[in-house]
């Protein structure tokens, strides 16, 4: 395990100097990794940090040669694919990836903004969790049907941090119509092992494996100007429809079939109009907190008629 | 991009703007999204509707094609259900007339001897409450004041275009609004124009659904628009990858 891990780290430090045009030995920077981490116990970002140091002095190369550290930016200042960045940000939402080549897929967020991420299976990097904040180090800026995302490659580092990253600061209020449920929504199977979801007992990573009940609706919220995307979980459901996985497991098991969740809650929720708080992330929107709107105001009723009337 | 196009908004529009709509956009380029503008400047492909259904016919035995009519404060809307629409057809297979629907719908359209017509082609249908239809109708009042306002203002190039092509009465329309607003107040206030709309309609409809019969097999109107599964589970990952 600890061979392991001290292989990944030198391996990284290797192609961030391999990069610039350096041969460093991979012996030598184990050798301290490992001092450093498992005899001194200092934190593995100083511990990398003190041996890039030290080989930038040891090979004596230029500052401005060696741009081994990507700048720190906020997600607001990403606008060009292509830049090496580091950002601190917190992981605010996962997603399904069927993907084999995809070990993580979802959005990450600071006070400035939200943006997609991904996790390449082959970068080797660990898997983050929903709600931690991280320290995303050296990932690569890019760019995907028009929208800003970032990479997470060999070279990146994900390291967890203690801050607790704040999301932008306003809390958005949309009120639209749910116009469309995708398809694999209602009640789900997710992966054991990964928390993938699963299509016909098949986890896309992990194959025929077990699975556990989950129930979620991915849909689209439309306010006839913008439309965005939302995920609602279990709670938000119960909220919505009063129907939980308990539920559902039970219409599923009383009509033999567990599509007919998807349809109850399609009868309950299509076309009706959810007043939404939450964190806009371009055309997502995480979901705090969901209610049906509630009737019309009377006064502004009021309001209108004589504004057409003047 | 390869050619995925932006998921198109649904708009709130009322039959009596939507049944007056007869300017095609033209598409920039093949597969372009088709879009109608409509007297007050708005381009409209995809609409969210909440009304009345009135009645469903199919429009010849065994044919499989439903035909609707739903009906606002301000006028009905045609549409038409295929077995192309499968969720909208099996949800209409359930719904007995009258009923408060809420229909989200790609905008149709026929021409036919250089006139435009305009239908709903369904891709959901859903029975709803009373207060839904009168937030739509409430919604749908605010955004075509709006539309009113930026036709006076000749806001935009869409405007131009429109004040060319129809050049509307505006008091009309705003006319149009207040007869909606003011079913929320006295509920159901019977509207006069309407039995006169309806005939007018009819005629279209013949016309339409002789169209329709020749499409049958294949939808051919049939467009190309973004899924909107999230992308994370379509990507071609061999061109983002480029290490
Ligand atoms: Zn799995």
């Amino acid at each position: 395990m600890k061979e392991e891990r001290i292989k990944q780290l030198t391996d990284q430090i290797v192609e961030l100097f391999r990069r610039s045009g350096y041969d460093v030995d991979a012996k030598e920077i184990s050798k301290r990794l490992m001092l450093l981490i498992y005899e001194f116990k200092v934190p593995e970002s100083e511990a990398i940090r003190t041996v890039k140091n030290w080989l930038i002095k040891e090979l004596e190369i230029p500052k401005e040669k060696l741009a081994i550290e990507s700048p720190l930016v906020k997600i607001a200042d990403i606008t060009k694919p292509g830049q090496w960045i580091s950002l601190k940000a917190k992981v605010v939402q996962l997603w399904d990836s069927s993907s084999p080549n995809v070990s993580q897929v979802g959005l990450i967020g600071d006070e400035t903004g939200i943006i997609k991420f991904v996790i390449w299976a082959k970068s080797g990097k660990g898997e983050v969790e929903e709600g931690k904040s991280y320290l995303f180090r050296n990932v690569v800026t890019d760019s995907f049907q028009g929208r800003m995302q970032i990479n997470v490659n060999r070279n990146s580092e994900i390291v967890e941090i203690d801050e607790d990253i704040q999301l932008p600061p306003r809390e958005i209020e949309v009120v639209g119509a749910l116009v469309a449920i995708q398809q694999n929504s209602g009640l789900i199977q997710r992966c054991k092992l990964c928390r993938r979801a699963m299509t016909k007992g098949i986890c896309p990573i992990h194959g025929k494996v077990e699975g556990y009940d989950d129930l979620r609706i991915k849909g689209v919220l439309d306010d006839g100007e913008n439309f965005y995307e939302i995920i609602l979980n279990e709670e938000n459901i119960k909220a919505l429809t009063g129907i939980d996985l308990e539920k559902a497991k039970q219409i599923a098991t009383e009509r033999l079939d567990r599509n007919a969740v998807l349809s109850e809650l399609k009868s309950k929720l299509l076309g009706r109009y959810l007043k939404v708080r939450g964190t806009k992330g371009g055309r997502y929107l995480i979901v705090n907190d969901v209610e049906f709107l509630k009737g019309i105001d009377k006064a502004e009723v009021e309001r209108l008629m004589e504004e057409v009337a003047a | 991009m390869n050619g995925i196009r932006r998921r198109e908004i649904a708009r709130r529009i009322f039959a009596y703007e939507f049944n007056r709509s007869t300017y095609r956009i033209k598409p920039e380029e093949d597969k372009a999204p088709v879009y109608v503008l409509t007297p007050l400047g708005m381009r409209c492909n995809r609409v969210f509707v909440v009304g009345a259904l009135l009645d469903k016919d199919e429009i010849k035995p065994d044919s499989g094609i439903w035909r609707i009519r739903v009906a606002d404060p301000t006028g009905a809307f045609f549409g038409y259900v295929g077995r192309f629409q499968p969720d909208a057809l099996e949800s209409l297979m359930e719904i007995e007339p009258p009923e408060l629907v809420a229909i989200v719908a790609k905008v149709r359209v026929f021409e036919r001897d250089g006139r435009l017509f305009v239908s709903l082609r369904p891709e959901s249908i859903s029975v709803v409450d009373s207060e839904t239809r009168d937030y739509w109708i409430y919604e749908t009042a605010l955004k075509t004041l709006e539309r009113i306002r930026r036709m006076e203002l000749k806001k935009d190039e869409d405007c131009k275009l429109a004040w060319q092509i129809y050049s509307p009465n505006l008091n009309e329309f705003r006319q149009i609004v207040r007869q909606a607003l003011a079913s929320l107040k006295e509920e159901f206030e019977l509207i006069e124009e309407f039995e006169e709309e309806i005939e007018e309609l009819k005629e279209r409809r013949d016309m339409e659904e002789r169209e329709l019969e020749k499409i049958k097999e294949k939808d051919e109107l049939e467009e190309f628009e973004e899924e909107f599964e999230f992308e994370e589970e379509e990507w071609d990952l061999s061109d983002i990858l480029g290490e």
